[in-house]
């Protein structure tokens, strides 16, 4: 067997490892968007991430074929705490890439503005959504639902600039998602109740005003030209 | 002095007003494009599409290596340790 230099053998490996995986990238195949186990640092994130990993599995696969124009973030989907939590409150989480361009009407919006378009139109869906795992979200360590969004910040693709995304992360409780979804809790006491903060690329800008309205599209649309992969079942 | 007050108020109103307005008519633009993209195209959604209109099939390796190409994962963006504890 040839003998090789570790140096030598070691960029080997890496070069193998790029062509494969096809270099870095913020979109995840369906395993990858799952947190990975030996990250979670407490007893109660670990045993939920174990229990529910089928069924988050399932959940990835469905973005994955069905809602193509998104993309869950490399260990994105899970059970996280909030950065500030002083508690061991997990919530379940998914944080969603929208795949978009730049567009005169959405970048002459305010910025803020823009985040209630996102969430109504990607957030609120999302929710929906992780809200309809039951056997997820009824597990008592679950303190609430999370959903982070990011997208292409609107001018920052123009030649000579570096592309930025604006990201929005929201927490909320079970209860009154719940309440919510079921128009017991009107937008604003939703808002009023949740926590959630934005970042300008790297830079916290904080909680901002938004608005909450309904919007079918992540739910309703179906893009014509797509052939979902062979044996994904899309709704 | 008042007078002069009354009258920087006075253009502040307007100036407000008409930012208001122009606001509300893209807003009212956006909210009512239920059928379309947040802001256009998808990424995904114009590949492959030819220059003689027709529109062949997109699967979803081709939307992956999209993205391998452009902006996608490129973008600076926040790190999840400044959202998240895990």
């Amino acid at each position: 067997m040839p003998r090789y230099h570790p140096r030598l053998l070691g960029g080997l490996l890496l070069t193998a490892a790029l062509v494969v995986s096809g270099g870095v990238s913020f979109a995840a195949a369906p395993e990858d968007a799952l947190m990975p186990l030996e990250k979670y640092t407490t007893p109660k994130g670990k045993s939920l991430a174990s229990v529910h990993r089928t069924r988050l599995l399932q959940f990835s696969e469905q973005i994955y074929n069905c809602l193509p124009w998104l993309s869950v973030h490399p260990g994105g989907l899970g059970f996280p705490r909030a950065r500030d939590s002083q508690d061991d409150d997990r919530y379940l989480s998914t944080w969603i890439f929208v795949d978009q361009r730049d567009d005169p009407v959405f970048a002459a919006l305010p910025q803020e503005r823009r985040v209630s378009a996102m969430f109504s139109r990607y957030g609120v869906d999302m929710l929906r959504r992780m809200a309809g795992l039951p056997d997820v979200v009824d597990d008592d360590d679950v303190a609430g639902l999370s959903v982070v969004l990011s997208w292409l910040k609107p001018g920052t693709t123009r030649p000579g600039r570096k592309a930025v995304n604006e990201t929005f992360a929201l927490f909320v409780d079970k209860t009154t998602l719940r309440e919510f979804l079921a128009k017991r809790v009107s937008p604003e006491e939703f808002t009023n109740r949740a926590k959630f903060t934005l970042f300008d690329g790297l830079d916290p800008v904080g909680r901002v005003p938004i608005e909450v309205w309904e919007d079918s599209f992540n739910s309703t649309y179906k893009a014509s030209n797509y052939d979902p992969p062979k044996g994904a079942r899309c709704p | 002095m008042r007078a002069w007050l009354s009258l920087a108020s006075f253009l502040g109103g307007i100036v407000m007003l008409t930012s208001a307005c122009a606001t509300s008519e893209e807003w009212s633009e956006w909210k009512s494009h239920n059928t379309h993209f947040a802001s256009g195209d998808h990424g995904f959604f114009s590949l492959r599409n030819n220059r003689d209109g027709s529109n062949p099939r997109v699967s979803r390796s081709d939307v992956d290596a999209a993205r391998q190409e452009n902006w996608w994962g490129k973008a600076i963006t926040v790190s999840p340790e400044q959202i998240f504890q895990n």
